[in-house]
């Protein structure tokens, strides 16, 4: 059996991400966009007796990247294992030993075979988790807050959140017995993550049959999808949303009884639109979808970026009408702060 | 004992075993990834089930994938996790084995 040598490849060096560019791109990976390769932490590769690059991967933080081995090598499998193997490793020295990856379909089972569990395939690809806690503990420790014989949910960024989001939870709790509202958990908003949580909370405090929950990394939680095995953005917006909705189809709906699901209506921003329409086509039936109109204050619709705008004014008496009391004193009490932040 | 943290032990090539521990569970949770699950699935939980019971381990959530590692490999992999999850690696327990 052949012996491939594992080594370092520093990308920074010239030569070598030409190495390693000629070598994904004759494995079919043809994309490179700065803002795929510039996250990229670590990159290893294998080499044969002949010095020739036959398998690499990468790591940009819990995430697996750019993994792909010579296929023409009967020794393939194994050395597939080694490179995600010596990617997992490097996480757990990082402490990290929960991580992601976005595939091709070919690649999906080699990561099941190594412990990886697919969350969402569609006809792109697939997203995988490795490592522990998974989504299964997370479903867990959902199902532990109460149950419910039938749900509906929301899933909100709420950055931060408004009187928009008020009414669409207002809604879903009249018109069902139990609401979950899962806040989005990445952490690249103006509000982070536990002050979005808690102004959620706090907003929807007294409505007695909602349940605010963390969405953990499980939901729209990848901004930074990888675009590097799909030619154009729209086709990028096509497949993330494709694959958040069948994530949430396989894995939610059946774990927490989800018959119906909000959103709010879009005029301004295409990716929602988009959104909105591949969870449409994905979830029902027999979730059924229902988009609520939003709710304006004056002539324009209320939304979380124009409440982003007056806090960058700092408009205190724009604020009113747009955001729940809640809300308003949590910015009163923090503006100087959350200015610094923009 | 509970373990307090996530922590793993071994490699995905062939005759090893990858072995990660977690904390949380009613009683000792196993997920076996094996080519030779049909075969030797009971005894490879048995051997890990082993050696978390002589750490006096009760509760844990295990994730293992296994490459055909031997039953003193599988034993050694745990007992290098379960050193790591108690942050006892500098005191081995050579008695566990």
């Amino acid at each position: 059996m052949m012996t491939a040598t594992m080594r370092d490849l520093y990308l920074s060096d010239r030569m070598t991400m030409h190495q390693w560019r000629e070598f994904l791109e004759s494995q079919g990976i043809q994309e490179f966009p700065a803002n795929e390769v510039e996250p990229l932490e670590e990159t290893i590769g294998l080499f044969d007796e002949d010095d020739q690059l036959v398998a690499t991967g990468s790591l940009a933080g819990p995430i697996l990247k750019y993994i792909a081995v010579r296929h023409d090598d009967a020794g393939h499998g194994a050395l597939f294992n080694r490179i995600v193997g010596e990617l997992v490793s490097r996480l757990a020295q990082r402490g990290i030993t929960h991580y992601f990856v976005f595939t091709k379909p070919r690649y999906i089972d080699s990561f099941e075979h190594v412990g990886f569990t697919c969350l969402a395939r569609v006809e792109r690809g697939g997203l995988l988790e490795g490592g522990m806690p998974g989504i299964d503990t997370y479903l867990e420790t959902v199902r532990a807050l109460g149950s419910w014989p039938a749900s509906a949910a929301i899933v909100m960024n709420a950055n931060p959140f408004t009187l928009g989001h008020r009414r669409l939870v207002e809604i879903a709790a009249q018109e069902n017995e139990h609401v979950y509202v899962f806040v989005v958990h990445e952490d690249r908003s103006l509000f982070t993550t536990d002050e979005r949580l808690q102004l959620v909370r706090a907003g929807v405090a007294d409505l007695k049959n909602v349940t605010v929950v963390d969405g953990s990394d499980y939901l729209i939680g990848f901004a930074a999808f990888p675009a590097y095995f799909l030619p154009s953005s729209k086709d990028v917006i096509d497949y993330q949303t494709k694959l958040d909705a069948t994530l949430f189809r396989d894995w939610f709906v059946p774990a927490l009884g989800i018959t119906r699901r909000y959103v709010g209506q879009e005029p301004y921003s295409p990716t929602t639109e988009a959104y909105n329409q591949a969870l449409k086509a994905v979830l029902e039936p027999p979730t059924q979808v229902t988009v609520v109109e939003r709710k304006r204050a004056g002539q324009e619709p209320i939304s979380a970026s124009r409440v982003r705008k007056l806090i960058a004014q700092g408009d205190m008496e724009g604020l009113e009408g747009l955001v729940p009391s809640t809300t308003r004193f949590f910015i009163q009490d923090h503006l100087a702060q959350l200015q610094m932040r923009i | 004992m509970d373990i307090t943290h996530t922590a793993t032990a071994g490699t995905l090539e062939s005759s090893d075993i990858q072995v990660t521990l977690a904390p949380g569970g009613d009683g000792i949770d196993i997920n076996l990834t094996s080519d030779v699950i049909k075969q030797f699935g009971d005894q490879i939980k048995a051997s890990i089930t082993q050696v978390l019971n002589n750490y006096g381990i009760t509760s844990a959530k295990v994730k293992a994938v296994d490459k055909g590692a031997l039953d003193i490999v599988i034993k050694a992999r745990t007992v290098a996790a379960v050193q790591r999850a108690l942050d006892i690696v500098d005191q081995p327990k050579w008695e566990v084995l």
